[in-house]
């Protein structure tokens, strides 16, 4: 049974299931990293996933649905911008209020749009065409980018599938991920623009006082978190499920922050802390398709993240610490 | 206080330059809610010329000069650089216009290096990528040219606070200052450090600087002033070179009245003893050893002070005392009770009150009102909680009776503690220790940033305990205070305790050297040992 | 500082009076000015909080092609417009009072329960449980049994958050929102498997008589028969206890200085972990009860959805009310009264119901940014007085 277990394409779902929670991870480093907490982070990965999958349904164009996705999610996440960095308020507190803002607008909306509440599938195409009123084409999930051959038998060809479901077997997004998490790494310490963001989250009055702009830094931290997680949002409804649901984000955005704390604050560390969630939520999923050989009912696997997350935070928080100013709201001169 | 045979440096005789003044400021007004901080204030300052900025506490110095570097906006008034008038709408444009200032907390980012420290926001850059070769070259050449030596891959957190203070030093003049504003730079140095500093500041005004200097430390004033303004209450009240006045002239300037310089107090009555620490080891939060192995007591009715460097262990002894840090070794007695491992709450009930360095953090709770802040620490017991339920009215009662007893202004006791002023804050916190008659007092650096009526008030609070029979542990950084309060001096420097002195025993000079490591250096030779740590001042 | 309106015509009298205060008083005057505008701002802040989400909710109305007026009147009539609506609104209320408790209780002490959600699945649980166990005894014993253990229950459920704050300083947003997702799951699995009453249907037994809260008009035969039940007493009594204890107590008092002071409060001698784990399981507790409560009082049983977000609502009830437990009973009613409108507003007005967490999270928003207010107060305030005369 074990050899039905680990199978490559465990490690490949890894990879897929960490993807959202990873992406949103990197935004979040950098969005702490200059200071604002982003609790809302889950609220945009729903409004992401949402504009991601009403757009492409009635534009036909996934693509067109990813920019939606990200646009819809710096547009919430300026909100969040608003109230944590201009008006000073409390920043957890405003990020719920975003949460629950992402429930009830995309609810909201459903409704208006499409004339009764619930869910909505990239399927549901002819109601699409009924909004919009003409035909539109049918959009399915975006599927992996490289299409290898990947017949034979043989070692050579058993480690060929090997590779190819570990490192080719993705969707765009999740390439953009891992390239995203390396290169923000790299700037946040080695470019001008890291520097600063640094010092921002640290002593921001310090920054101010030689001339940095602390509070664009910070719309700028916020707006990117807030992008990955638009980014999240659309890798999770135009790659994965398909659709979209008010649920469908079911926690991630907190496990993110977590996964960030567990990578200090490092984009890359939290891309990896991720991929540790996206094992776990696939080992899950796996180990359910034995439920009844083992023997434990569905809802205990389900709840393997969750407990993981708090079994990483007891194991880490404390010896990681955070950037000094995060949380705090900042003054300009008075 | 100064002894002028130690420090030798001449403040300068050239005049400063008689054409016009680098920064003129006039009529400047500032208000915050409540207190009028600067009162139309006019003053000047010329190249190659240190002026300095006299005041006690509360006197609008620092809010005048936040004014000059951006920081704050005036209500009404103008500022001139070289006679042009000029618009500083914020520290960036303060910085262009080549005033630079160091502030008493350093706006230095802690994690970071110190190259990184000083290129930051002027980072040499290729595309947007630092170049860090070329950084470190520039912070290297400029910490030659000024002779300010500085190890440029040391991380700031790691660095003394003399050498942090000089990084920033460093960071205005990378900036091509040519206005140096200084607040209060020496109130964390020792006497070689301050020596040193105003070493530099004589060479920076050779080199065509103008440096204003604030403070309000007398003996330093008259040792290296070019000129000094006085302020007032948020008015000017005086102008005057050193050789023209005296400390006790200054002093009548800054507070209006005659001041006494010195505290008045008899002789002392030691009886038995009250505290005492034997061979104590505390760990930092770093899990560094910050006590190494001190023993010392205190007796009923005597003052101890502890003079040292911040940074040297005296938090961590303080905290060890009161139970908010469990040492690793040794033992802290009370009146021969064991209380090495008691928690804040035994060790209050054992009869320990404690005035911590910092009020605003650790002192008072400053959403609560008067009354429970007064409350804090007995909230527990009677007379003001019986059975988990407090009595109200018993702490209304015992609030406005502290409040009288000790002068606190406020309009009444249900006013949120932040309202207050500072003194009038430190005053709730010595009428909230004291009023519980403890065995042993411990005083944190109780007078900081407080006005001279109030610190006239909290030295009177502290001695009167001593005449009561308490003992009185007293950590300060002001050598001043340490000495005029003290019954006997103990020295802290690197855990240890290196020193001890009977007050009227000692100079300034003498604790200072001391304070820096100079005992360790002579009895490591004494003891033969290769282990012999260079005093901290001279370390580059 | 002070708006001397009488002597603003007279110039020369108003410098007469500055000369005449001596510094002292004048700084008095002006720390008693700001006192009484911060709680003038402290009252002003919710009800304009309330104003402007109605507003907005308003714009989203309009653009959903639906009339905020007809829209608002059917809320108000759902709510308020009869007896049995009434009833409605003191029954969907009765949960949020107990949630909103929970949730001002965490943040007095510094402590943001987010997962109350969870806690209160697990009161749930427990009322349905122990409901059944004790239903054999007499009422004035069954029903507190059954509240002590769902407040045992919620307060077990938040510990493991609340000691690993104190400890290690984990983050209890995200630990109780784990905890949350964990209990949802633990709830689900008995309902459907041990706990399930075997009809097919996910969910528990029914309790017996003497567990269950009778309804209102029971206990007050002159009122027409509604679904509201004495529930929403023991919230209130509850909420009235929590009060005395905030004020009154040692246990209170130290909760409020850890919330504002951790590092002033240990040096008080207050020992700050043991108050985070007390605040935190206090918080849950009371969230276990809000579930109890809804199991006893509403259905008499305990089925999967049988909270629609109490839990994150509680949030919004406890910002507004900001943090007083009294606030809480009001604020409760207000977001009961919503919730017990939205549905005739959906069926008259024709307007999603989704308004409702609009509006909430707005409202949220607004409390949060209290900054808002606090300057267009402010710049009203400038306009009026003249120079100020304390300066």
């Amino acid at each position: 049974m074990l050899s039905e277990i680990i199978t490559p394409d465990l490690f490949a779902a890894a990879v897929r299931l960490a993807t959202p929670i990873a992406l949103t991870a990197v935004g979040a480093s950098i969005c702490e990293r200059s200071g604002v907490v982003n609790i809302a982070l889950e609220g945009l990965m729903l409004v992401g996933a949402f504009g991601g999958t009403i757009v492409a349904l009635l534009t036909g164009s996934v693509w067109l649905g990813v920019a939606a996705a990200v646009l819809a999610s710096l547009l919430f996440a300026s909100l969040h911008a608003v109230a944590s960095i201009n008006l000073r308020s409390d920043q957890v507190v405003s990020g719920t209020a975003i949460n629950i803002l992402a429930i009830g607008v995309t609810g909201f909306l459903i409704e208006m749009i499409f004339g009764r509440p619930g869910n909505v599938g990239l399927s549901d195409n002819i109601m699409a065409e009924q909004v919009v009123g003409h035909p539109v084409r049918i959009v399915t999930t975006i599927q992996p980018v490289f299409d290898f051959p990947v017949g034979g038998t043989g070692a050579l060809a058993v480690i060929w599938r090997w590779v190819d479901t570990i490192f080719f077997s993705y969707t765009p997004i999740v390439y953009v991920g891992i390239f995203l998490a390396v290169f923000l790494t790299w700037a946040l310490f080695k470019t001008r623009w890291g520097l600063r963001l640094r010092a921002l989250g640290e002593h921001p009055r310090a920054a101010d006082t030689v001339g940095i702009h602390v509070l664009r830094g910070r719309w700028v931290a916020v707006l990117i978190s807030g992008a990955m997680a638009g980014l999240a949002g659309a890798n999770l409804s135009l790659e994965q499920v398909g659709g979209f649901s008010d649920s469908m984000t079911n926690g991630r955005g907190f496990i993110a922050l977590a996964a960030n704390i567990a990578g200090r604050w490092i984009p890359g560390g939290g891309y990896i802390a991720s991929l540790l969630f996206g094992f776990v939520d696939a080992l899950q999923l796996k180990l359910q398709l034995f439920s009844d050989v083992i023997n434990i009912p569905p809802q205990f696997f389900l709840m393997l993240p969750y407990v993981l997350t708090v079994v990483v935070l007891a194991g880490v928080v404390g010896r990681a610490v955070a950037p000094a100013a995060v949380g705090k709201p900042y003054k300009e001169r008075g | 206080m100064a002894d002028e045979s130690v420090l030798p440096l001449t403040p300068s005789v050239a005049p400063a330059s008689a054409s016009a003044p680098i920064l003129r400021l006039e009529h400047i007004t500032k208000r915050f809610p409540g207190v009028l901080a600067d009162d139309d204030v006019s003053l000047d300052v010329s190249s190659g010329e240190v002026l300095a900025l006299l005041g006690e506490n509360g006197a609008g110095k620092s809010t005048l000069m936040n004014v000059v570097y951006g920081l704050l906006a005036s209500d009404t008034g103008t500022i001139r650089l070289s006679g042009d008038v000029v618009d500083i709408k914020g520290p960036r444009q303060a910085i262009d216009l080549g005033i630079g200032m160091v502030h008493q907390h350093f706006m230095l980012v802690e994690p970071l290096t110190v190259t990184e420290n000083i290129v930051l926001g002027l980072e040499p850059t290729r595309f947007g990528v630092i170049d860090s070769a070329a950084a470190r070259a520039e912070v290297l050449d400029i910490s030659q040219r000024y002779g300010l030596k500085v190890d440029p891959d040391a991380r700031v957190m790691d660095l003394s606070v003399g050498m942090q203070q000089r990084v920033e030093i460093l960071k205005a003049l990378f900036r091509k200052a040519r206005i140096l504003i200084l607040d209060e730079p020496t109130a964390v140095l020792t006497p070689q450090e301050v020596h040193e500093l105003f070493g530099i500041v004589r060479q920076l005004v050779t080199e065509g600087l103008a440096v204003v200097i604030i403070t309000h430390k007398l003996d330093e004033v008259m040792a290296f002033a070019d000129r000094i303004v006085v302020m007032r209450a948020g008015r000017v009240v005086g102008e005057t070179r050193p050789r023209d006045t005296d400390e006790a002239g200054l002093a009548k300037m800054m507070v209006g009245r005659e001041v006494v310089l010195r505290v008045t107090k008899t002789d002392a009555h030691p009886g038995e003893n009250v505290l005492e620490i034997d061979n104590l080891h505390v760990m930092d939060d770093r899990k560094l050893e910050a006590v190494r192995g001190v023993s010392f007591v205190v007796r009923s009715g005597e003052i101890v002070g502890i003079a040292g460097v911040s940074g040297n262990g005296q938090s961590e002894i303080i905290e060890a005392i009161s139970g908010l840090r469990r040492p690793s070794a040794g033992r802290v007695l009370l009146r021969g009770k064991d209380i090495t491992r008691s928690n804040p709450a035994s060790s209050i009930e054992a009869g320990v009150s404690v005035v911590p360095e910092d009020r605003r953090r650790r002192g008072l709770v400053l959403e609560f009102d008067l009354i429970e802040n007064i409350t804090l620490g007995d909230q527990r017991r009677p007379p003001l909680s019986k059975w988990g339920i407090l009595d109200r009215r018993a702490m209304t009662s015992v609030a406005k009776k502290r409040i009288a007893d000790y002068d606190i202004r406020t309009p009444s006791e249900t006013m949120p503690a932040g309202n207050l002023s500072g003194g009038n804050q430190q005053k709730l916190v010595v009428a909230r220790e004291v009023g519980r008659d403890p065995e042993l007092l411990i005083a944190g650096q109780p007078t900081r940033g407080l006005d001279v009526g109030a610190i006239e008030f909290v030295h009177k609070q502290i001695i009167s305990e001593r005449d009561r029979g308490k003992g009185v542990l007293l950590v300060s950084m002001e050598l001043d205070e340490v000495m005029s309060l003290s019954d006997r001096i103990l020295v802290m420097f690197e855990g240890e305790i290196v020193a001890e002195f009977a007050s009227g025993d000692v100079t300034e000079e003498q604790l200072g050297y001391y304070m820096t490591g100079g005992g360790k250096a002579d009895r490591a030779m004494q003891a033969g040992s290769a282990d012999t740590k260079l005093p901290r001042g001279e370390h580059g | 500082m002070a708006d001397n309106g009488s002597n603003r015509k007279d110039p020369k009298s108003r410098h007469d009076l500055a000369d005449r205060l001596s510094p002292e008083d004048r700084e008095k005057r002006a720390l008693r000015d700001k006192a009484s505008i911060d709680r003038v701002l402290r009252i002003l802040t919710p009800f304009a909080s309330v104003a402007i989400a109605m507003m907005i909710g308003s714009l989203f109305i309009l653009a959903s092609g639906h009339s905020p007026a007809l829209a608002f009147s059917a809320l108000f009539q759902g709510a308020f417009g009869s007896q049995r609506a009434i009833g409605e609104t003191l029954l969907r209320s009765t949960p949020l009072i107990l949630t909103g408790l929970a949730l001002a209780y965490g943040f007095r002490s510094g402590l943001f329960n987010i997962g109350a959600e969870g806690q209160l699945y697990l009161g749930g649980l427990a009322a349905a449980f122990v409901g059944v166990l004790v239903g054999g005894l007499p009422w004035f014993i069954a029903v507190p049994t059954i509240l002590l253990s769902a407040f045992a229950a919620g307060a077990a459920w938040a510990f493991i958050p609340g000691l690993m704050k104190a400890r290690i300083g984990a983050n209890e947003v995200i630990t109780t929102m784990m905890f949350s997702y964990i209990g949802r799951y633990l709830v689900s699995y008995l309902i459907y498997g041990p706990l399930s009453d075997k009809s097919g249907i996910p969910q528990t037994a029914q309790l017996p008589p003497n567990s269950i809260l009778p309804r209102l008009n029971t206990l007050l035969p002159f009122l027409q028969p509604t679904r509201a039940h004495t529930g929403i007493l023991i919230a209130i009594v509850v909420a009235v206890v929590v009060w005395l204890v905030l004020k009154y107590t040692t246990l209170g008092y130290e909760a409020r200085a850890v919330g504002f002071n951790p590092l002033a409060s240990q040096a008080g001698g207050i020992s700050v972990s043991s108050t985070i784990i007390k605040s935190l399981c206090i918080s849950g507790g009371l969230a276990g009860l809000a579930g109890a409560v809804e199991v006893m009082g509403v259905y008499g049983r305990l089925f999967d959805t049988f909270s629609s977000g109490f839990g994150f609502t509680g949030i919004a009830v406890a910002l507004l009310a900001k943090n007083n437990p009294i606030g809480v009973v009001a604020a409760a009613i207000l977001f009961g009264a919503l919730s017990a409108g939205a549905g005739t507003m959906q069926l008259e007005a024709n307007v999603s119901q989704k308004v409702i967490a609009i509006i909430q999270a707005i409202i949220i928003f607004l409390v949060a940014a209290e900054t808002i207010v606090t300057w267009l107060v402010d710049r009203s305030r400038k306009k009026k007085a003249v120079a100020p005369v304390a300066v």
